[in-house]
């Protein structure tokens, strides 16, 4: 409750910023998964979060995986080795891969040893979080029309020597051979900082 | 946080169309970033680009074009909308390439298509038009475009028909089709599973709703439930839903159901659904009573009710008076197609008012289009094709151009390869005739003169001469025969035209012209050195010549003289138009409404082959000659404005003439040779020399044949002719004299004079000195006002030699001569009454002239380049104008010239070298900054200044080099009118004819000046050139050299630099020098520049 307080009234604490960025997670993903008609949006129902409206899954087994991944994320976040998380959208008919979604994660490694919170509003926070989110549903500005029926890879860069827990499994990248890359926003818990970039297969344009 | 990325994109993320394919993220960024500008540059050219290359596109994919247009215009405008015109192009496209059968299987093709139904208003009717001409049935992609859209609209059953057809004709490719299909149903089947779902739930209350009246009409009225009442009298069918539940006490009759019933939307998705039931039509035939209406009156006799009047509903009061009001008319109602206009029309150009009128569906204009193609009457007399090909209008002379410069371009690549063969004849020719000289001489040694000549084993430039006495002994060069062979095979291919102008364009620069034939009184041959010469009109004329580029289609003009256009081959036109004169049954027959026939044969040129692209190709003559022709307008304005150098074809051809005429001629053309003969005979041991002294009194000759030629034409004014054939007698001997002093000057110089009898001082050489007194007349106020400017009454002061003299109140004497000719002397010249004290002293140019140009242009430099008017030019000079003359004094002038560095010095250092080519470029940037061209760069010219003359100068402040010479200097501000390359003297020499054949662009020639002189430093010999892909390198090989990536980077630039702006181009390469400027550098060049100066200055000096 202490930790909670803190992080309302001043200041950013470990745990805290793994929170709102494993949240960030939990949220982009979903929101990805709407946007580019991964699964159905009628399964996707309305949450307000971040002062705007957002739409997650209902669909019970998938909402169950992400909830496994956040929260493997949220460890991984508060013991600062995780790197970067990948979602990669390939087609299913022949599993090339038509989009990714990269967020490279920054973590302050000294924040494991503080113990005085951080400096930055919450609210600062979820106004960058907010402006991601948004670039993310305005991405459809530009990107390809997924054809095919999708599916969708949660990759995450850890550090090396970490030991790859139950039901995970080792993974290449999962480039896309020609690809046209574009940074997103990116925010920052000070603790935390998510550098946001989609690519998308560039060969079909002239 | 850093914000790498410019957010255009999401910012406007609105305004951007969604791509099927995707976006480049640059092209949208710069796209919306652009937004603002109206007029994007870049955009516009790019767009241009496209168009011109679907008009012109050579190769065999003409959709490969389109399909790139159409791409590039997607991703360029990410709004779409009117500026983009995406509509009107494809339209366009699909227009042009209505007919390619070949496309029909094309996927670009189809996807034109499908884009374009993308804009018409009923796509479906495109894609069964589509399917009806078999385009792109062939392909999955129009099936499952089709279906989508069927889909879209609701026709579940249609789109499944539509993909079952793709499937069944094996569209390609079958199973993205295939795994279409198999998406299809299922989101079909989930959605009939829904409203299954959905019709089952409205189902239950409904067979509720329907039990319940049923059974309530025989039960009591009492109403069942607290807040619902069910209707009681209900004795509707069992279609009726049970929405009566809903309905609220007050309105609780059946009467209200039925009516909601009666206009239930036909659901095609419930029908489709098995086991729904279906609507039965009313079974009542006439309304049920409306009995148990609110506020219903019971209908009674009129007059028994009584109501007080203020109930206003008797029918007594309806009929009285006329409405007291105005009626409510909304505004709306009469002008609903405009939208009013708060804004001034004229500023408000962005809401303008949609027209009323109803936009007519692109798919029809396209089908129109293909019928109106079929059954086409009228014939177009234009290339109406080109014009409209693309999105936008091209102007026919925007089409001329392209073609134009297309012509240019093969044309170059012709001559190339004419002259490359052309050369390895002459040279394997002059081998021979080497050998036979060589037999001859052991044979008969001691021989009148022109055998002589032979001796001289003679290069390239000298065919003429060995040709020439070749001819004079009778000899029959097989030469010759080939090039009148030449001539005759082209007069076959044109039968039309009986003049033998060969328009081919093998022009060899490299010969100063078929020269040679003249002397010969073999008919064949002069034509054969007729035919040489038009050639080299040809090649000399057509870019400079505004006329040719633009000259407006004139369609009488066409049609009087079979495919020729009067804009074509003009320089042959005018040449021969007063020469076509000559006798007055001629004259008739020239006139332009004589029969077309005689036009043809007098004016039978070989048209350019752009006007029967622009033209030719419809044949449909009108034989109206019009004696409005401009035709003779044309030929008029051009004879005056093209300079005389160009036109040197002006011989008759033989069928043409009575004997008379060739009577006339033949005098002329035999006087001719004798002229010519004479400097050939006259100790002629000088090759170069030689080759060079011909080419002034060649164009004497040709003086002769036109002078005769007009003074026999009763058109031409007789004044002129007098005064034609006047100057030119008088200028023969002249020339002849001058033959035998230094060639290059003559050349131009004659050139010159030339030039101011025909050119009718409409465009004359740049040199020339009429027009510089003109244009020095009156003298400037900046000339006379100056204090270096002084008058002198008498005559020039004789110079000579080692001998002293009188200037101004000073007394000097002549040390040095550095050239001298007819007209320009430089001398170097010390003070009389001082000892010599250092190297320096003064150099005097004397002109023959009164016209001080040299000061004239020092003086203008000074004041167009302010401070950078520096050591490089004569900072310290006086002009002393005589009668008959004039001197220029330049002080502090170092006694040698770059040109003694390079005869003096085996081989200079590379350090010298670039120290040296740094200020020439420097120099001549400078030049070309004021806007004039020196036009004879040559070592000679170029002092040496104090940075390499005096150990002691200054780095920063000396220059290396000095120029005070500008006598063949042309001033661009003030002659802007002149833009002819070709007379300058670096025009003359074999590098410059070649560098210079086609440009027409003065500074060019200090270009190649520039080259010359860093060439002459680098190999100690002249600049040699050849061509290679349309650049121009050095024959050198530069691999040997120091630095050689440099220096060949230098010679790429310089040489090819044509049309591009000189002075940045020399700006760069002079910083790029600047770049090479270390210490250790400078050390080296100290060291060299120490030796230069012990081994060759002082020794010199001394």
């Amino acid at each position: 409750m202490a930790k909670q307080l803190g992080r309302d009234q001043q200041g950013i604490t470990l745990r805290g910023s793994a929170e709102i960025v494993a949240e960030f997670f939990s949220y982009g993903i979903n929101s990805i998964l709407y946007q580019r008609g991964i699964y159905p949006p009628e399964t996707f129902t309305r949450v307000q979060k971040y002062g705007l409206t957002l739409l997650v899954t209902t669909d019970p087994e998938l909402k169950n995986y992400l909830n496994n991944v956040v929260e493997q994320m949220k460890d991984w976040l508060y013991k600062c080795i995780v790197q970067r998380l990948v979602v990669v959208i390939s087609s299913i008919e022949n599993n090339e891969v038509l989009e990714r979604w990269q967020f490279d994660i920054e973590c302050d490694k000294a924040a494991k040893d503080e113990s005085a919170p951080r400096e930055k509003s919450q609210k600062a926070i979820q106004d960058e979080i907010r402006s991601v989110i948004r670039q993310i549903t305005a991405t459809v500005t530009f990107l390809p029309l997924l054809e095919t029926a999708c599916a969708f890879d949660l990759l995450i860069y850890t550090d090396k020597d970490l030991a790859v827990p139950e039901k995970w499994e080792e993974s290449g990248p999962q480039f896309i051979a020609n690809s046209e890359e574009v940074r997103l926003r990116s925010f920052t818990t000070t603790i935390h900082k998510v550098n946001s970039m989609v690519a998308y297969k560039k060969d079909s344009f002239s | 946080m850093s914000q790498e990325w410019n957010d255009e994109w999401e910012l406007s993320k609105e305004n951007v169309q969604p791509l099927r394919q995707g976006r480049v993220m640059s092209t949208l960024q710069e796209a919306l970033a652009q937004q603002e500008t109206s007029i994007h540059t870049a955009v516009q050219l790019k767009k241009q680009e496209f168009e011109s290359e679907i008009r012109f596109y050579s190769g065999d994919d003409p959709l490969d074009v389109w399909d790139r247009y159409i791409k590039w215009t997607e991703q360029t405008f990410p709004q779409g909308g009117k500026e983009s015109n995406l509509p009107a192009v494809l339209e366009r496209a699909v227009k042009a390439l209505n007919e390619q059968q070949r496309y029909y299987k094309d996927p670009r093709y189809l996807n034109l298509w499908l884009k374009f139904g993308n804009c018409c208003n009923e796509p479906l009717d495109l894609y069964s038009y589509l399917h009806s001409q078999e385009i792109g049935t062939t392909l999955a992609l129009l099936y499952i475009t089709w279906a989508e859209e069927l889909e879209a609209r609701g026709s579940f059953k249609k789109a499944d028909l539509i993909f079952q057809e793709g499937i069944q004709r094996k569209a390609e490719p079958l199973d993205k089709l295939q795994s279409h299909h198999r998406q299809f149903q299922a989101r079909v089947s989930r959605q009939t599973l829904l409203g299954l779902e959905e019709a089952a739930d409205e189902k239950d209350p409904d067979l509720l709703g329907t039990a319940e009246p049923q059974r309530s009409s025989l039960a009591d009225l009492k109403g069942r439930g607290k807040k619902k009442v069910i209707a009681p009298i209900s004795r509707v069918g069992d279609s009726l839903k049970a929405m009566n539940r809903n309905r609220s006490l007050q309105n609780p009759t059946s009467q209200q159901l039925s009516n909601s019933l009666r206009f239930a939307v036909f659901d095609e998705n419930s029908a489709s659904g098995a086991g729904i039931p279906v609507l039965t039509p009313q079974p009542w035939a006439a309304p049920p009573a409306p009995k148990a209406k609110e506020n219903e009156l019971s209908a009674g006799p009129w007059n028994s009710g009584r109501r007080p009047r203020s109930s206003a509903n008797s029918g007594m009061e309806v009929p009285c008076a006329l409405p007291n009001f105005t009626p409510y008319v909304e505004e709306s109602a009469q002008q609903q197609a405009m939208t009013p206009c708060k804004i001034e029309p004229s500023i408000n150009h962005v809401l303008s008012a949609r027209k009323p009128e109803k936009e007519e569906d692109p798919l029809q204009r396209v089908q129109n289009h293909q019928q109106d193609t079929q059954e086409k009457k009228e014939m177009v007399m234009y290339c109406k094709d080109k014009v409209y090909a693309g999105v936008e209008e091209f102007s026919l002379e925007e089409i001329r151009a392209e073609i134009y410069r297309k012509q240019a371009k093969k044309k170059t690549e012709e001559e190339m390869q004419a002259i490359a063969q052309k050369k390895e004849e002459m040279q394997r020719k002059i081998e021979e005739l080497e050998k036979k000289l060589k037999k001859d001489d052991k044979q008969q040694q001691p021989h009148e003169q022109p055998a002589e000549t032979r001796e001289s084993s003679p290069p390239l430039g000298l065919q003429e001469i060995a040709f020439s006495s070749a001819t004079e002994l009778g000899e029959k060069q097989p030469c010759l025969q080939s090039e009148s062979q030449l001539s005759e095979d082209t007069q076959l291919h044109k039968p039309a035209s009986s003049k033998k102008v060969i328009q081919s364009p093998d022009v060899c620069p490299g010969m100063q012209g078929g020269s040679v034939f003249l002397d010969s009184e073999d008919e064949q041959e002069d034509q054969g050195a007729e035919a040489s010469l038009s050639k080299k009109d040809v090649a000399l004329l057509p870019p400079l010549d505004p006329a040719t580029f633009f000259s407006i289609f004139d369609e009488s003009s066409t049609s009087a003289s079979q495919n020729i256009s009067c804009s074509t081959g003009q320089t042959q036109k005018s040449a021969r138009r007063p020469l076509a004169i000559r006798k007055s049954s001629d004259c008739i027959i020239a006139k332009e409404n004589a029969p077309p026939e005689a036009c043809d044969e007098l004016n039978g040129i070989e048209p350019l082959t752009e006007d029967a692209i622009v033209t030719g190709s419809y044949k449909n003559k009108t034989f109206c000659a019009n004696p409005e022709d401009t035709c003779d307008f044309v030929r008029a304005a051009h004879l005056a404005s093209t300079p005389f150098h160009g036109v040197v074809a002006q011989r008759i051809p033989v069928p043409a003439y009575s004997e008379s005429a060739l009577k006339e001629d033949c005098p002329e053309s035999k006087s001719t040779p004798l002229n010519q003969q004479i400097p050939v005979c006259e100790g002629t041991y000088n090759e170069a020399l030689c080759a060079k002294k011909l080419s002034p009194i060649m164009e004497a000759s040709q003086e002769d044949t036109r002078s005769s030629g007009s003074s026999v034409s009763p058109g031409s004014s007789l004044s002129s002719v007098t005064q034609i054939s006047t100057i030119k007698y008088l200028h023969i001997p002249e020339k002849l004299e001058l033959a035998q002093s230094l060639p290059a000057e003559m050349v131009t110089d004659s050139g010159g004079i030339g030039e101011n009898v025909t050119g009718d001082d409409i465009t004359q050489f740049s040199w020339s000195d009429e027009q510089r007194k003109k244009l020095l007349d009156p003298m400037p106020a900046s000339l006379t006002a100056s204090p270096d400017f002084h008058l002198e009454n008498g005559s020039l002061p004789v110079m000579i030699l080692e001998k002293e003299f009188e200037l101004g109140n000073e007394t000097y004497c002549i040390k040095r001569e550095y050239w001298t000719n007819e007209e320009y002397k430089m001398f170097f010249a010390v003070p009389a009454n001082f000892p010599q004290l250092d190297a320096k002293g003064f150099a005097i140019k004397v002109y023959s002239q009164p016209v001080p140009w040299d000061f004239y242009i020092t003086l203008q430099l000074q004041e167009r380049l302010n401070t950078d008017f520096d050591q490089s030019f004569s900072e310290n000079c006086g002009c002393f104008l005589y009668r008959d003359g004039c001197a220029i004094l330049h002080r502090d002038i170092n006694r040698f010239t770059l040109g003694d560095v390079i005869r003096g010095c085996k081989a200079i250092t590379e350090e010298v070298i670039i120290l040296v080519v740094y200020n020439l470029l420097d120099v001549v940037e400078k030049l070309h900054k004021a806007e004039i061209v020196h036009g004879d760069l040559s070592p000679e010219v170029f002092f040496l200044g104090d940075r390499i003359c005096d150990p002691f100068a200054n780095d920063e402040m000396t220059s290396a080099l000095k120029i005070v010479d500008f006598s063949h200097s042309l001033d661009l501000r003030l002659q802007s009118r002149i833009s002819l390359p070709n007379g300058f003297p670096i025009a003359q020499t074999p590098y410059g004819q070649q560098l210079l054949a086609k440009s027409s662009f003065p500074y060019q020639v200090d270009l190649v000046g520039i080259a010359d002189i860093v060439h002459l430093m680098l190999f100690g010999d002249h600049l040699q050139v050849y061509q290679e892909n349309f650049t121009w390198k050095i024959s050198q090989n530069m691999s040997k050299t120091v630095g050689s990536d440099f220096w060949s980077k230098l010679f790429g630039r310089i040489l090819n630099a044509d049309g591009k702006s000189t002075v940045p181009l020399l700006r760069e390469l002079r910083e790029e020098i600047s770049g090479m400027f270390d210490s250790r550098f400078q050390e080296r060049l100290c060291e060299s520049l120490a030796a230069l100066g012990e081994t060759f200055l002082l020794e010199d000096f001394l």
